[in-house]
């Protein structure tokens, strides 16, 4: 029990930077572009901003999985803000657009990542986690 | 198989006549759809025919229909049936058309054969009507949907743009501009 205490926060920075950098390895190793049309099948950003975030967001991605690996606390505590606030972003869209009635890719980890239930509960587990490890870092 | 192989059995094989433009060409898109889909009828009405004119016709992509009936689509099959027995006759495009021009209509009664009837002649929708009970249609939608399933298709429609040996799948509606984008950067590879 006392192993567990001391090992679940590391244990799951560990498992937050995996999904942050294996997310944005997905979308690094393909044209951008068909990220951008993912986007934009949630209906929700102009072109210009679709492919701007289509660009930008699998580097944030990676920028965040390696912050969240490092040993220093002011390096962890802001990239463990950033990653509650990315993934808490995300999880607001995705019940938007799930509510919406859209039959459309998550494009969380690319191709047949359909958005519904199970892609709801994966990312609302990883906003929870990202969450209290947040919040715990303020120890 | 080899590239030429490929090549050739891309132009002669199955799915001939539902097939358009060079075979040769460095991108080739295959599109799996269901006629009574919504989002397929947007597919073929608002990104396909610009996507003819824009690079299919000018021997940039090369573009093959495939089919998908979904299970929970009453006449999607029927359809499917009669566009690929139409494909042997060379008026797939024709019925294909007209199949999601009317689709709020004979989605709703099942009249499928009436619709694609009002692009044929008396004696093509003839041909059409028994080509499309033989094994030769049905197999050929088969083997299209073993291929999607080999793909991990996940809904329709779905594109499958290959470029240089890799496989880019594409799922749902398709914003063109952003498609063109896409199709441009990597002819200019």
């Amino acid at each position: 029990m006392q192993i567990l205490k001391k090992i679940w926060q590391p244990a799951g920075r560990v498992v937050l930077a995996a999904v942050f950098v294996y997310a944005a390895w997905l979308k690094l190793k393909q044209p951008y572009l068909l990220f951008a049309l993912s986007i934009d099948a949630y209906g929700l950003l102009p072109e210009w901003a679709v492919i701007g975030l289509a660009r930008t967001l699998p580097w944030l991605e990676l920028a965040i999985g390696l912050a969240l690996l490092a040993p220093w606390k002011r390096v962890l505590r802001p990239a463990l803000a950033l990653a509650t606030v990315v993934l808490g972003g995300f999880f607001a869209v995705m019940v938007f657009t799930y509510a919406r009635g859209l039959s459309i890719d998550c494009g969380c980890f690319g191709l047949g990542d359909k958005l519904g239930p199970l892609s709801l509960l994966r990312d609302g587990a990883l906003v929870a986690l990202a969450g209290v490890l947040c919040w715990k870092s303020r120890d | 198989m080899t590239g030429a192989a490929a090549l050739v059995a891309r132009a002669q094989g199955a799915g001939a006549g539902k097939t358009r433009g060079v075979p040769m060409a460095a991108i080739s898109i295959e599109v799996f759809s269901d006629f009574q889909c919504p989002a397929c009828k947007m597919l073929h009405e608002q990104t396909l025919r610009q996507l003819v004119v824009d690079y299919v016709d000018r021997g940039k992509v090369y573009l093959r229909h495939r089919e998908f009936p979904l299970p929970g689509h009453a006449f999607s099959r029927p359809a499917a049936q009669l566009a690929t027995a139409a494909a042997k006759i060379g008026r797939y495009d024709r019925v294909a058309d007209v199949l999601f021009a009317r689709q709020d209509y004979w989605s709703r009664d099942g009249q499928v054969e009436a619709a694609v009837a009002t692009v044929l002649s008396a004696d093509e929708m003839k041909k059409v009507k028994q080509l499309a009970l033989t094994p030769e249609v049905r197999n050929e939608i088969e083997a299209d949907m073993r291929e999607g399933e080999a793909q991990k298709l996940s809904q329709t429609p779905t594109m499958i743009i290959t470029h240089k040996g890799r496989n880019y799948p594409i799922a749902g509606q398709v914003n063109y501009n952003i498609l063109r984008r896409l199709l441009d950067q990597l002819l200019g590879q």
